[in-house]
């Protein structure tokens, strides 16, 4: 199920949040776990099997870590549970990959596997990852309550496309959380955000791309106008989906760890990393790169852990050769800044964003490309080597149906509108305004992207096959 | 007004929406039918273990949700003022305002699907016309596009290449031009279609070059039905209704129609159609595989058959005055390979008379 749906909005969300709230405190996860597997069997309930099975082995290696701590046992149980859930995630998502490079390499016609990729199954594994890692080196307890840890891992709100929670993040509010008006205001008002973002900016703009793929009349202004809507839709239908998990997360009184932070206003690679999918970044920093190593190594083994991390970064987003190269091409541009780049970037302060924005906007062609072959040609073609015109009717036409589309996209992904709203907001009368149109706003934004959705079919979301 | 009153306030507008639609969903009457869209409406799915392990029921009930939301039309209107007036995006879902009159975008130029529909006129015409026939002839209708999208800025196909295309594919049969016998009044604002009462010119024209004069005068009527054509629905606008008008005079009073569908006979204006999905159909009941209109006024034995679309429908009343019996054939509903069961092939004219939306989206054409 979606969140930017209407049995979710008007059917699923409204019956749950009845049943949680009817409920004494100590029923809540089971309410929270029962609708989270309805939530993800409604799509494909033959994937409830998958889930189930990795909650299990999360759960009984948990407690076997826990009990042998200390021991070579602990260590035993705790590859075991990283070997099943790596093994599970390659099994589904990873395995036609290699069997298809295989056929490649060895002239074999190895039949492939055609498995469905369970959705959300790259989240939720991660996050079994980190809670077995987090109780083998003791910074969690093991949770001894099957129900409680069950709810912890299929939780609806960030179930399939994050942020990535670590248990750690929420052990205490899964045992105790608070609930009230305010939290569920904030979390209303960060939910519709993300509906808005997710349906009026990334859903239209997606529109965009889908035009420009179907046409046969590029240009060299098309293939940059497909760039820039294509980073803004997956900026906004990312970005917007991981506002609607915390403020779901804020109804249900949990508080989920940011996940996006205006990564195109970045100066630096390094910066846009910080601010982009922060939830997996600071997974694999804390889960691979500072187990192998870090930084606090030879230089050679330090490119060498920047490398792993960055393609396992890259093959995690698909099981395919863009994807590694997405992640390779970030390695390489890290590493160019942590050795060169870095003084002279911060001293700069135009051309360091343009630097940014550049690198950002070509590597999402390569992560939107279906081959490294198209990838090229359209980097190509962006850069005048086409073959093709300059601009065309088309291009014109859809640059002025779009344009303010893409003004607003741009400007929502700067900060912007919240520092001018709160720069209103710290007058007298500023205050009084921004508390009565709030409500206003946000209802007839909610009112809006309703509307949108009841006209419209084209509602995919992009990171479902992560 | 505090923050904790926002607060209060917030959830609670929040929850009433929320919570208000699927009740009002649930206790309002399901509909059959869309009206604005012309289709028929998701029935709510059957729960069963095969559907449910398929997806099917979880699919079909997220379109029963979309289809029978309370407002459904309001919200879909209130999408299109979006589109068209904040994000002042030039179409919404391909429908666009221009000059008063709604239309659709036709692009791009689809050379495979006029290359499709000429394979098929090739068909016809090797299979049964070359030899047995009298004259051939071509004529294109022009969509609205033609006349309002470069225009008005908006993306328009190469109408000249279409054009090109299809002469050159049917080199058997002579072309007549009726662009210039039209201009966008002559069609209705909200629907696709040409006005009957604009296109006694056409009429005259391509009667002409067939050889054939049309000289009686017709006294109009209009219907009293509001004429919410195809566009109205699609644009979920507050468009303004057309007004359907229908040529009359002692031809088409005394036009035997004969419909092979329904073995019998039908009204040449069959305004029954009028409290139907599409009251276009009025003119020769709406899309029909096959029929026959016999002229017993006629004061020539010359017959015509016409491989046509909609647009014929309007026009072929007028046309029927020259001939003792036209016959209209519609190979989008009636495949060209079962022809010979029910026209025998002598020497009649035959008119192939197409618009160009048709043309360029052919996949219907069989």
């Amino acid at each position: 199920m979606l969140f930017s749906s209407i049995p979710f909005l008007f059917y699923f969300l409204p019956i749950v949040i009845l049943l949680y709230f009817a409920v004494p405190n100590k029923f809540r996860n089971a309410v929270l776990l029962l609708s989270s597997l309805f939530f993800y069997g409604w799509g494909e309930p033959r994937f409830l099997f998958f889930m189930i099975i990795s909650i299990i082995q999360g759960y009984v290696f948990g407690l076997l870590i826990e009990k042998h701590k200390g021991t070579k046992r602990s260590k035993v149980f705790l590859t075991a549970s990283v070997v099943l859930s790596l093994g599970l995630l390659g099994y589904c998502k990873y395995a036609d990959f290699f069997i298809e490079n295989f056929n490649v390499l060895t002239g074999l016609s190895v039949p492939l596997l055609g498995i469905a990729l369970p959705i959300g199954i790259s989240f939720y594994t991660f996050q079994i990852l980190s809670y077995a890692v987090d109780v083998y080196r003791g910074d969690v307890p093991a949770q001894r309550n099957f129900i409680t840890l069950a709810a912890y891992i299929a939780m609806f709100p960030q179930l399939i496309a994050g942020p990535i929670v670590r248990y750690s993040d929420v052990a205490k509010q899964l045992e105790n959380r608070t609930h009230s008006f305010e939290k569920a205001s904030e979390g209303i008002r960060r939910f519709v955000i993300g509906f808005s973002k997710k349906i009026l900016l990334a859903n239209t703009l997606g529109e965009l791309v889908a035009t420009f793929k179907a046409s046969d009349d590029k240009s060299v202004l098309f293939y940059w106008l497909y760039a820039l809507a294509y980073m803004l839709h997956v900026y906004f239908d990312f970005s917007g989906y991981s506002d609607m998990a915390i403020g779901l997360g804020k109804i249900f009184g949990f508080d989920f760890m940011e996940n996006f932070n205006y990564p195109y206003i970045s100066g630096s690679i390094t910066e846009f990393w910080r601010r982009w999918h922060m939830s997996l970044g600071s997974w694999f920093r804390d889960y691979l790169y500072i187990p192998m190593g870090g930084n606090r190594v030879s230089t050679p083994r330090w490119l060498f852990n920047i490398l792993v991390v960055w393609m396992a970064t890259g093959f995690w987003h698909g099981a395919a050769w863009n994807f590694v190269l997405w992640g390779l091409m970030f390695a390489v541009l890290l590493t160019i800044e942590k050795l060169f780049l870095m003084k002279g970037l911060k001293k700069l302060k135009v051309l360091n964003h343009i630097y940014v924005l550049f690198f950002v906007c070509f590597s999402f062609v390569l992560f939107d490309s279906l081959s490294i072959s198209e990838a090229a040609q359209s980097m190509g073609a962006m850069l005048g080597a086409g073959k093709i015109p300059l601009m065309s009717a088309e291009t014109l036409y859809y640059l002025k149906s779009y344009s303010v589309l893409l003004i607003a996209g741009i400007v929502g992904a700067t900060p912007l509108c919240p520092a001018l709203v709160k720069k209103v907001q710290k007058t007298n009368w500023g205050a009084v305004i921004v508390n009565i149109a709030e409500p206003l706003v946000l209802l007839t934004l909610l009112v809006v992207c309703t509307a949108y959705l009841i006209d419209g079919s084209f509602n995919p979301f992009l990171y479902f096959r992560f | 007004m505090s923050a904790k009153i926002k607060n209060i306030i917030l959830v609670v507008l929040c929850a009433v929406f929320l919570f208000s639609f699927p009740i009002w969903g649930l206790i309002k009457p399901d509909a059959e039918i869309s009206k604005s869209e012309r289709r028929p409406l998701q029935k709510i799915p059957v729960v069963s273990v095969e559907n449910i392990m398929s997806g099917k029921f979880m699919t079909d009930f997220e379109s029963y949700t979309l289809d029978h939301f309370p407002m459904r039309d309001n919200f879909r209107t209130l999408k299109s003022y979006t589109a068209f007036y904040a994000f002042r995006q030039q179409d919404n879902n391909d429908i666009y305002i221009a000059e008063g009159y709604a239309s659709k975008l036709e692009y791009p130029l689809n050379k495979d699907s006029a290359s499709h529909a000429t394979d098929r006129f090739r068909y016809v015409y090797d299979t049964y016309l070359e030899g047995n026939t009298g004259n051939i002839y071509l004529s294109i209708v022009p969509d609205k596009n033609f006349f309002l999208a470069e225009k008005n800025g908006y993306l328009s196909i190469d109408y000249n290449a279409l054009i090109s295309q299809v002469t050159e594919d049917m080199p058997y049969a002579q072309y007549i031009d009726i662009t210039n016998k039209l201009d966008i009044a002559d069609y209705y604002t909200t629907d696709s279609h040409w006005k009957q009462e604009e296109i006694i010119p056409v009429a005259q024209h391509l009667a002409e070059n067939m050889g054939v004069t049309l000289k009686s005068e017709y006294t109009q009527e209009k219907v009293d039905t509001p004429f919410y054509g195809v566009y109205a629905g699609q644009s979920a606008l507050p468009l303004k209704p057309d007004t359907i008008t229908i040529l009359k005079n002692d031809y088409t009073e005394n036009y035997k129609v004969y419909d092979f569908e329904t073995d019998s006979y039908i009204p040449v204006y069959d305004k029954e159609k009028l409290n139907g999905n599409d009251p276009y159909e009025i003119y020769l009941a709406g899309p029909k595989s096959l029929l026959v209109i016999e002229n017993p006024q006629a004061e020539t034995d010359k017959e015509l058959i016409i491989f046509r679309d909609s647009f014929t429908s309007s026009l072929a009343p007028l046309l029927c005055e020259g001939y003792a019996k036209v016959t209209l054939v519609d190979i989008r509903y009636l495949s060209p390979e079962m022809l010979s069961h029910f026209i025998t092939f002598d020497k009649q004219d035959v008119l192939f008379m197409y618009s160009t939306s048709v043309l360029n989206n052919s996949v219907t054409i069989k």
